[in-house]
Parts: structure tokens; sequence; C-alpha cells
């Protein structure tokens, strides 16, 4: 005989049990212990809406045990309790709940203040339900796309009615979180079922089963949760059939094992034939009642069924008596189980989490109690777009004085009580203050509980409603959230495979993977300054940029004097917003056809592309760009003997009369052709050589070799940063902010004089007329500095150290940083911390430029 | 389960006159013809006749529009296919678009960047920008892995 | 949320860069060209924005949205 072991004892499993029916079965009546007070938790809804019966599986905790299937050596255990969930010390709890009344964890432990880490963690272990496998290893779930014309949710009657009747109309996906049919104890339903599951079958409906929806999204769309995939369905129409659970019902004693919901009590008995108990009182307001009764009096208990108000439930580890007021009155009633038909609460989170008219419901989450024929007639209905409006049961069952509203955090009417005097008067701050709804169960037994207890307590129409729905509707694995969701998209150049072999350190810079060094930043750094190095800078933008109103287009969007730019020639551009703010810089280059070549930062090539874009489209210019930042790999050539060693490899010209600073020429490099582009970013003589992405390898190995002949060291990111540091040039992002104009940054030199029109413009006029209050300036330092270290004058704060560096060719510790004007005026020295800055003029290194103009 | 496999292509780029692009006459050699953007053509195909295709289309755009612009860009894209009879079922593993029908073509979010889809014979082809040529080889492997698991 | 570009069609908005609310490209003075960069309408209702589809056809498109239910029109 198959078994599962639950706490290590060994409980047989009968034909399609669930690990609640088995366990049930074989005498299992706690199967949790609440949060706060540690009272004994029973199985209640018996259809996975509430959390009485959540157990660890296998090593997974979170798992509804009434709606799991039963497999033989499943290790099962109980998440709370200790040391079981059967003797569990923290009861005593139970007896102290006058001492924590509701909110107490946020008064009594918030002083003295080093009390509450310690309180936390206490309170943590002692209210924390199931452990984490945190050695099990991180699988991400599979995850696929659908587009459907319509998904259908819950395959219940009404669910498969409109399936059936929506695939005359286009694509049908159903999914239901368990198996069709499968929960279903009325004969008529479940031939009900049968057939309509026949007929969406044969109208071409896709069914799904065992996948939960936890949300509908904008679109709308779903996300669909199955045993190992996530399936992400965008639909155009969307029929909610969730069904409805009976209402729960609140009086003291309502959460003694013992007590049941309707449906969960005739599945135990009339699917898995497992006995509730000898005396069985059904209380039912409902039609449902007669069903209920003959589906438990199938397992030889003798049942008596009522209709009315339940008054209280009284028992120590699970019910003895209920007292219900019937018609004929006050009625006590020995019993060792209750069930529960008190009202319907549609399953309608899914439904509440959108406005849009094209998601609908159909059956009983919008008729809650309707009769097979009038759901399968909503349905169909709904598949038309004739959707009911969803109505909210005739019968709600009225709320004794005590007994608990959520269940899952175990807040009791008292509590509500409590809190309401204490001045949180809405649904939405009673649901915070006393976490009711933010339970496993995400309100699905009290959400319309607590929004009634506002509307009786007399709260306005908008502090009465019920509380907001969200996704997920029931919590997923971290795995299943991240399904589809990775976390870097990487982009690479072609010579990351080499960079790797050299045994470089691989950054995350932005998006790109970039070499951070190759070992020994100072070697590289030298290797710079005294010889020659290579960098790989294909990441950066690039931009062709050609058409009849290029030059316009160009000289209308950045501040720069396109008109003067010479074929051959380069210029520093910086490009600014609108409202004058530094966005990105590069060059801009122009070639002797009219075409321009532009290259920006390599964080900026997306931006920039769409900036181009926008500004051809609302000026309706005729301009062509092409992104070239994939197509062209650029590796700079930099040091003085940067000529010498490109001459090696090339005949043409590269003295300054064919390459002048700052141009351009087109050259061929060891047969690759290139653009060559003089820049200075690092100060001293460099070659940019941009060229076919595809021979990257080929050019970076002829430099590599040729360059032996001086000892070449390629250099990174690291390198570069001091590199560029010792001639004062701006980082973007990690020297700025997003609003810097070019004054604050010392940039107003890119700035052409008498243009007319640039965008920022009118900016710039406006915040250049006002006083300077923040510069970005450089600095040296007497000691080490921290990046990041706050610059003071007498212990105010003015300013901040944006990079820094120990620098041999600016012959110490030098950097650039913020400083804020102290009545108009900059001071010149600074500390950081132990250390003195004194404001320095830039560069640090050859001031004149004269090595990167060789 | 769906193979994953590598493919080089040539792809010529004719940025020019909406107008002028509607008249375009397609050419030869193969060549697949994506109208990616009112403004702007992407001719795919076979790598050897790339630069013959890159001459034919430069001289009939420049007819239509002297002002246009046609350029290989082969360099800049990557083309990795997914070849077999279950390669839509694989794709939606990757994507949420349609795959096109026929000598269509779809872009849009393909492994979260920006791509474009083209049916051939044999299964799908996706392109992207050179520079995600690994992620995107990686990413069709681990759904081929998936769509071949669930399936 | 859907965004229907012209050339692609209905797409999900993670497809898009944002662009804000559409303005003129120009102001005549430095007074009326901040009430065009900073002071926007941020209508609740109708509103006219621009949408570039960065992971599609890399163009903008301008197009109405109701900022109150997300839906997108014309």
């Amino acid at each position: 005989m198959p078994s599962l072991r639950l706490d290590g004892r060994r409980i047989e499993i009968h034909d399609g049990d669930t690990i609640a029916a088995a366990a049930f079965r074989a005498g299992v009546r706690t199967f949790s212990r609440s949060l706060k007070a540690h009272r004994r938790r029973g199985l209640y809804c018996g259809t996975g809406d509430c959390a009485n019966c959540l157990v660890t599986v296998d090593g997974l905790p979170g798992e509804r045990a009434c709606v799991t299937a039963a497999a033989d050596a499943m290790r099962v255990e109980r998440e709370t309790g200790w040391p079981s969930a059967d003797r569990d010390v923290l009861a005593i709890n139970d007896r102290l709940h006058r001492l924590m009344p509701v909110g107490f964890y946020y008064k009594v432990f918030a002083r003295p203040r080093w009390l509450w880490p310690i309180a936390e963690r206490v309170i943590r272990r002692a209210t924390g339900t199931g452990t984490l496998p945190l050695r099990a290893t991180a699988e991400r779930t599979p995850t696929r796309f659908v587009r459907v014309r319509t998904l259908v949710v819950g395959g219940g009657v009404a669910g498969l009615a409109a399936a059936a009747t929506a695939a005359a109309d286009g694509s049908v996906l159903l999914a239901d979180e368990g198996s069709l049919g499968a929960t279903v104890t009325l004969p008529a339903a479940r031939a009900a079922i049968a057939r309509l599951t026949t007929e969406a079958r044969a109208a071409g409906a896709e069914i799904l089963e065992r996948h939960a929806a936890i949300g509908i999204y904008e679109g709308p769309s779903a996300a669909l949760l199955g045993a190992n995939e996530l399936v992400e369905v965008e639909a155009e129409h969307v029929v909610v059939a969730t069904g409805a659970l009976e209402a729960h019902g609140v009086f003291p004693g309502n959460d003694l094992p013992g007590v049941w919901l309707g449906r969960g009590a005739a599945r135990m008995a009339a699917i898995h034939g497992v006995s509730l108990g000898d005396h069985v009182v059904v209380v039912a307001n409902t039609d449902d009642g007669d069903d209920l009764a003959g589906a438990v009096r199938g397992t030889d208990a003798d049942v008596t069924l009522v209709a009315g108000r339940v008054l209280e439930a009284r028992g120590a580890r699970q019910i003895t008596s209920a007292t219900v007021l019937t018609p004929d009155g006050r009625r006590a009633f020995a019993c060792d189980a209750l069930v529960l038909s008190l009202g319907w609460a549609p399953r309608d989170t899914l439904l509440r989490m959108t406005a849009e008219p094209e998601v609908v419901g159909a059956g009983d989450v919008v008729r809650p109690g309707c009769s097979l024929a009038e759901a399968e007639a909503s349905g169909r209905a709904a598949a038309r777009g004739d959707a009911a409006e969803a109505r909210d049961a005739d019968t709600w069952p009225i709320a004794e004085d005590d007994g608990y509203v959520c269940v899952c955090e175990d807040v009791s009417m008292h509590d509500l009580e409590q809190a309401w005097d204490e001045g949180w008067t809405s649904s939405e701050i009673l649901k915070r203050y006393t976490t009711a709804t933010m339970g496993p169960c995400q309100g699905a037994l009290c959400s319309r509980h607590l929004a009634d207890h506002a509307r009786a307590k007399g709260a306005t129409p908008a502090a009465r409603g019920r509380t907001t729905a969200r996704p997920p509707v029931r919590g997923p694995r971290l795995g299943e959230l991240t399904g589809g969701v990775h976390e870097q998209v990487e982009r690479r150049t072609a010579l990351h495979d080499r960079h790797v072999a050299a045994g470089a350190r691989i950054d995350h810079s932005g998006v790109w993977l970039r070499p951070g060094t190759y070992g020994d930043v100072d070697v590289e750094i030298r290797a710079v300054r005294e010889r020659v190095s290579v960098m790989d800078v294909s990441s950066l933008g690039k931009f062709l940029v050609t058409g009849r109103d290029a030059r316009a287009l160009l000289d209308r969007v950045f501040p720069l004097d396109v008109g003067t730019l010479a074929p051959g020639r380069a210029r520093y551009l910086l490009a600014l917003d609108e409202a004058g703010y530094v966005m990105d810089d590069g060059l801009l280059a122009a070639s002797g056809d009219g075409s321009f070549f532009l290259t920006s930062t390599s964080g900026g090539a997306d931006r920039m592309e769409a900036w181009l874009r926008n500004w051809i489209d609302r000026l309706n210019l005729h301009v062509h760009v092409i992104n070239q930042t994939a197509q062209l790999g650029a590796i700079n050539v930099a040091g003085p003997h940067a000529r010498d060693l490109l001459a090696t490899l090339t005949d043409d010209d590269l003295s300054r009369g064919a390459l002048p600073y700052p141009g351009h020429a087109d050259i061929t490099v060891a047969g690759v052709p290139c653009r060559a582009i003089a820049v200075g970013f690092v100060g001293e003589l460099s070659f940019e050589l941009h060229h076919p992405r595809g021979r990257s390898v080929e050019l970076w190995d002829a430099l590599v070799a040729a360059g032996a002949a001086w000892d070449l060291r390629p250099h990174g990111l690291d390198a570069l940063d001091v590199l560029r540091l010792e001639k004062g040039h701006v980082y973007l992002t990690q020297d700025t902010m997003p609003d810097d104009h070019p004054a604050k940054l010392g940039l107003g030199w890119a700035i052409a004089k008498d243009k007319d029109e640039f965008v920022g413009k009118r900016a710039l006029e406006r915040m250049n007329a006002l006083p300077l209050e923040r510069r970005l300036v450089g600095l040296r330092f007497d000691g080490a500095p921290e990046r990041g270290h706050p610059l003071t004058v007498e212990d105010a704060i003015i300013g901040r150290i944006t990079s820094c560096a120990i620098s041999r060719a600016a012959g110490g510790a030098v950097g650039l940083g913020w400083l804020r004007a102290i009545d108009g005026v900059f001071p010149n020295v600074l500390r950081a911390g132990d250390v003195v800055a004194t404001v320095s003029p830039t560069p640090f290194y050859d001031p004149d430029g004269v090595r990167l103009r060789a | 389960m769906p193979e994953v496999r590598d493919r080089l292509v040539g792809i010529i780029v004719c940025a020019a006159d909406p107008a002028a692009l509607d008249r375009l006459v397609a050419p030869g050699h193969g060549a697949r013809t994506l109208r990616v953007a009112p403004d702007e053509t992407m001719a795919v195909v076979s790598p050897e006749f790339t630069e013959d295709l890159r001459r034919e289309l430069g001289d009939r755009v420049a007819a239509l529009d002297p002002d246009a612009l046609v350029v290989d860009v082969s360099d800049g894209w990557a083309a990795v296919a997914l070849v077999g009879d279950d390669a839509d079922h694989a794709a939606s593993y990757l994507s949420a678009l349609e795959p096109p029908a026929g000598e269509g073509f779809a872009q849009g979010d393909v492994a979260r960047v920006a791509a474009k889809i083209l049916r051939e014979r044999e299964g799908l082809l996706v392109l992207v920008p050179a520079y995600w040529h690994e992620h995107l080889r990686s990413r069709a492997t681990e759904a081929a892995r998936a769509a071949e698991a669930r399936g | 949320m859907l965004v229907t570009c012209p050339t692609c069609g209905r797409r999900p908005f993670t497809e898009f860069s944002f662009g804000g609310e559409l303005r003129d490209v120009a102001s005549p003075d430095t007074r009326s060209d901040f009430a065009r960069v900073y002071l926007h309408d941020n209508a609740a209702g109708p509103q006219q924005e621009r949408w570039f589809h960065l992971l599609g056809c890399r163009r903008w498109v301008t197009l109405t949205r109701h900022t109150a239910t997300n839906r997108v029109g014309g």
C-alpha cells in the first residue's frame, strides 16, 4: 500500500487521495498552529483557499495539503509549532492573548531601541511558516508565451461553456488549477462538465490543466503557473470563471479543528470517502444544504441539517459543540464536525485586479449560488461579450462579536474593534494596521468581512471598499517569479575571447562586458604614458549620418558649430537635453561627401539614436541614420610610440598634415580598412581605429604582435579611469549628475558662441544668467583620498569627491569633485576626513596638451 | 528538439524616402527584403552575394532617390537559426512575437533584445545586433531545451 | 499596456522607450521656453505622447494615451 510520511509518521494513501485526505483519514486533526496565539488549526475550506493546511512537501514549503495529490514516499512536514504541531510550547501565547492586543509588537518592542532587533528575530522564529530550502539549487522556471483570442480561467461548468462558445470566434485557451471535474461531487455537475469538455475540445479549445492563473495584467494578459512552467498569455478577451467558496463564518470558536466550509467537507466525504466525524451538524442558509448533508451522510455519519446563525463553537483540541440561532430559537448541538454553508464568497480576486472591459466573469464568481443551467448560460454569454455585472451573494453571514476574522494572521473581531477605536478607520488602513487579509490566503476568506466591518462602523464610501486586489493571487516560488526574467542582457565586443585569454578581469560596464584590467593597472598606465598600448573601445556608440539635411540636423540639435567643421576634421561633441543638461558626449567627424560620423559613450548609444531620430521626425528633415555600434569595432592605439607602431602596419600618411588633431582619415592597418580618429581622452598621442567588426581580432592581433617591439601592454577600464583623470577629463555619470549644464562642468568651451538655435540654447541662456552655485573642480590631496568621500569646510559638507587616484604622472593624489559656493564664493581648501584637498587647475598632466597633439 | 545553429548572412540597408522604398523592386540572389521602417529596408542574403546585392540595390535605390544611402551592414548583425518542425514551439520560449508566415518578418522583443524573425523552410531565423550573438545563442539553446522537456 | 506602432502593430509597452508629453520643438523666448520644458499639462485624461520603438523599428510615434485608464488610442 502506498504511503507518505507526515512528520515521520507513516500514513496510508488510498487511490486519488490528497495529502489532507490521507492524513485526516489517519486521524490527523491539527495541521498547523496559528500565527500569534499558536492555536490549533485543522482543515477548514478544503478547496485550497485558506492557509490552514500549508505543509512542506519533499522540502518545499507552502504546499496546500487539501489540493495536493498524495504520492508514495512523499515526505510531508507540518510547518508551525515547536517542537511539533501537536505539542506546541508556544500554545501558551493563547492564554496570554490579552497581553498581545492588535499591533502590540509595534508598541511594546519599539523602546528601548536596542530591543527591536532581538525582538524581531524572536518574533520571526515564533511566527514563521516553513523553512526555505536554502541549500537547494536555484532552478529557473521555463517560461513561454502564448497569444490567444480568449483566455478562460477556471474549468467548471461556466468556464467550459465559455470556452466552447468562444472557440467559434477564434483561438481559446482554458486553464484550470487542477484536473477538470476532479473536485466535483454532484453527479449532475459531473455530467455537465463531461459534456461541456467534449464540446469545448471538439470546438478547438486548448485546455491546460494544473495551471493556476496567478495574476491578470494590463493587455489584458495573464500569468499561468504550472508544475514546472510559467505561461504568459496575451489575450484579447479573458473570462474569469473561478467560482465561489462558502462565506467564512465569524463566531467564537470558528477556528477550531472540526469546523468546515461546505464544499471542502463534501469533497472529503464524497470524493475521498473520509468520515468527518460521528455527529455532524450542517448549518446551511444557501440552497446547498441538502446536497451537503447527503454527501456527509454517505460516510455513515449522523447528520443534522439546520439553517440559521452560528453563535459559537466550543471545544479544546477540536470542536465538541456548536450553538445555532435557528428560526426555532437557540439550539446547542454536541458534534465533532460543523459544516458551514452560510453564504457565498465569490473567488473574485483575479476579476478585481483589472478594470479593463475585456475581462469579464462568468458563473459563481459573478452569480454566486447559481444553478448549473444558469452557470452554463452565463459562461456562454460572457464568451459572446454579453457579460453580467458582478453581484454579491444575497446571503452573507452576520459576524458575531468575537471570533477570528483573518484566520491566516490571527486577527479577531475584537482586534478589529480595538484598532477602529484607536483611530484606524478605513478598510485599507485597518488592513495595514492589523495585517488582516495580508496572509497566505490574501483575503480569500476575510476581505469582505473587513469591508463589512468598516461599513458597519459608518465609514464613508471611500473608506469601506474591498481592499485592492493585486497579483499574485497566491505566493509563487522565487524561481517561478524569475521565470523568463534574466538578470543581465550582456553585450560583447568581438575581442571578448582575446581579453579572457589574456587573463583580463571582465567587468560589467553598464550592459557591456569589458576588461577592467589585465592584471596590473600600474603597468598598463605606464605602457600608455611611456610606450604604446591598445584598448578595445568597440562598445562606443557610432553613427553614420547622411542625407541632404544632415548638416542642418546636427547643427540644430547639438551646441557645437557644425558649419565650420571641415572634411577630415573632428570636434568634441556635447549632447544637451532640452533643459540644457549634459546628456552625453562624443565626437563629430565630417567626411568629404557631406556625410558625418558621430560617436557617443558606450552607455549612451541607444539614447543617441533615439535622440537623433526624434529630431529628424519632429523637424521633418531628410536625414539617414545608421547605428553602426555593432557593425564597427574600435581599437584605440595610444602612447608616444603610437605612430611608430602604426607605421609598421600601414603605408598611409599619419602625420599631422594628413591626420590633424582633432580629425580623422581613412587608412589601412594590417590590411584592415580603418577610419582613424585622432582623439585625446587619455592625454597621449592616440589613434582610435574604427574598423569592420568581423576583422577586429585580426587587427588586434597584428597590433599586439607589432607592438611587442615597444613592450606593448593593452589597457582596460581601470587604467583608463586614471589616465583620463590625469587630464581632468570628465567621466559622464561618475563625475556628473543628470542636472549639470556645461558651465558647472567647466565645459562651456564646447558650446559654440553666436549660434541661433540649438537644443537647450534658451535653457543655457537662462541658467548662465544665474550665479553658479555648484562646480566640478580639480583637486590635489595631501594624502590618500576616497572616491565618494564628502568635502567639508569647517565640518560643513559642501561637496564630494567623484573621482580620485594616486597618480605618478600628476605627481601625487589628484581627483575631481563637486563644490558648492559658500556665500557666492567657491572655497579653495577643503577637507576630506583627515586629508586636505586643494582646488587645482586641470589638466594635472601635460596641461598644454603637447603630447596628444604630437 | 529543434537545433540551434549559427548562420552567416549578408545584410544591406537601404535608407531612403518612403515613396522610393515603396517602389523598390525586389532584387535577385534569393534576397529577402524587410521593410523595417517607412524609411528603411533591410535586404538579407547569403554572404556570397552581398557585394553584388549592394551594387544592385545601390543602383536601383539611387535611381528612385538620389539622396538615399545603401550600406553593407553585415558585420553589425548576427543570425541564429532554430531548425526543425518544432521551431515555432521553441520560439514561444523566447518571445511573445507571432512568428511570421511566408515571406514576412516580425520585429520586436526576442530574449529581451531587439530582433527580427524570418521564417525559412527549415525553421526560423533570428537576427540581432552582433554584440548580442552570444546572448541570443545561449537563450535559444535554453529555449530549445525547455521546449523539448515539455514535449 | 499595449502601444500601437504604425510599422510593427500593437506591442507591449516594454518594447518602447517613453518620450514624455508632446511639446513644441522650440520657444521664441526664455520665459516661454521654461514653460515648454518644465510645465506639463499632466492631464488626467487623453494625452498626446511620444514613444520610441526601441526593440522594434526604432522610430518614434506620437499617440494619445488616456492617463487614467492607460488605454492607447490613435
